[in-house]
């Protein structure tokens, strides 16, 4: 069953578990691979999270030109390859998100590659599964779907990454209603 | 992702950003590539190692057969006589230059094929394309173009009759 991350951005709150159990993960040596924005600083409390969207046609793979960044056969883009990365940050300029992350001391880029150990056994990637406030969700298409039509039907407005935010991409987000100036209705 | 909802035309193995296709065009593929190529020629270079050391270590006693040419009293002295030798492609050219001195050369030129043949006048083989000149006594070229000298034919006088029995091996 394929499954995808949903980010259900309104329920976001701050807590960051996310960051941290990213900090915590194999593999990741104490660096987090995601974000947590402030969206409006000093006016309100409103935080969200952003990981690697996992794009269908990613730019950071299409511009690198060692070619160490690569799509696995699920559909996410995974983190540079130790050995061909050159470190010519070319991703992170070429990403519109400003996802990839650069390590100075290595020479080495890093982004998240959805937890990919994980996820291609179907165990949700580690920044969902410990999301206290169902933020980060690991979905079917089906459930996916779901949501979308329920939100559909109480608020017209409410929009999962339709039209797609710069092109299609693997993980669905649930943009919150304070950037569409509506408010969603559970 | 299936590559049937990419949102362009694009099959570009140099840019190999797919982790199910690492090991289609990498270095390491690439080398394995040459490789089993240079392998694929070695080996199909076999056959001709084969044919050399055939030739060069006279495995193949090949001999040409014993082919009858002319009688005696067909080729007076200093005068020439053409017949083929070994198969009926090979031009070549029997001289009589004294009583029991009798050559035979394959008659076509070193340098670009064309039929020798014998001046008396001259006591030379003249090749007319390019003019150029073989000795009739051992076959070297004396001038012009060619710098090889003609296959000499080995020859065998019985009971009145030539016989060609072998071409030389060419001796570098």
């Amino acid at each position: 069953m394929k499954r995808r991350l949903y980010i259900e951005l309104e329920n976001c709150i701050g807590c960051r578990a996310c960051l941290a159990a990213c900090t915590q993960c194999g593999g990741h040596e104490q660096r987090n691979r995601n974000y947590v924005y402030d969206i409006n600083p000093f006016v309100d409390t409103q935080t969200m999270p952003l990981m690697c969207l996992h794009c269908e046609d990613p730019p950071c793979a299409r511009s690198c030109p060692a070619q160490a960044i690569q799509i696995h056969e699920s559909g996410a883009v995974l983190s540079a390859m130790a050995e061909k990365c050159i470190g010519c940050q070319n991703c992170t300029i070429a990403c519109p998100y400003g996802i990839p992350k650069f390590d100075e001391e290595q020479n080495l880029m890093y982004k998240c590659d959805l937890c990919i150990d994980r996820t291609q056994y179907d165990i949700p990637p580690m920044c969902a599964s410990v999301c206290p406030s169902n933020t980060l969700q690991w979905l079917t298409e089906e459930e996916i779907e779901n949501k979308q039509r329920r939100h559909d039907l109480d608020n017209g407005k409410w929009v999962a990454s339709m039209p797609p935010l710069e092109n299609e991409t693997n993980v669905k987000i649930n943009l919150p209603g304070i950037l569409q100036g509506t408010e969603k209705l559970f | 992702m299936t590559e049937q909802n990419k949102p362009y035309e694009e099959d570009n193995y140099t840019h190999n950003i797919h982790r199910n296709r690492e090991r289609t065009l990498d270095r390491r593929g690439f080398m394995k590539t040459m490789v089993g190529a240079a392998g694929v020629f070695a080996v199909s270079s076999l056959p001709w190692g084969g044919v050399a050391a055939r030739e060069l270590w006279n495995f193949a006693d090949d001999e040409d057969e014993r082919q009858k040419i002319a009688n005696v009293t067909d080729v007076p002295v200093g005068e020439s006589f053409d017949f083929t030798y070994p198969t009926e492609h090979d031009s070549a050219l029997l001289i009589r230059l004294a009583e029991n001195d009798y050559v035979a050369y394959q008659n076509a030129c070193t340098h670009l094929q064309c039929p020798v043949f014998w001046e008396k006048e001259s006591w030379e083989m003249i090749c007319p394309c390019h003019h150029g000149y073989f000795s009739a006594e051992t076959g070297e070229p004396t001038g012009g173009p060619p710098r090889r000298p003609l296959p000499e034919i080995e020859l065998q006088v019985q009971d009145g009759t030539i016989y060609a029995v072998k071409v030389k091996r060419y001796e570098a």
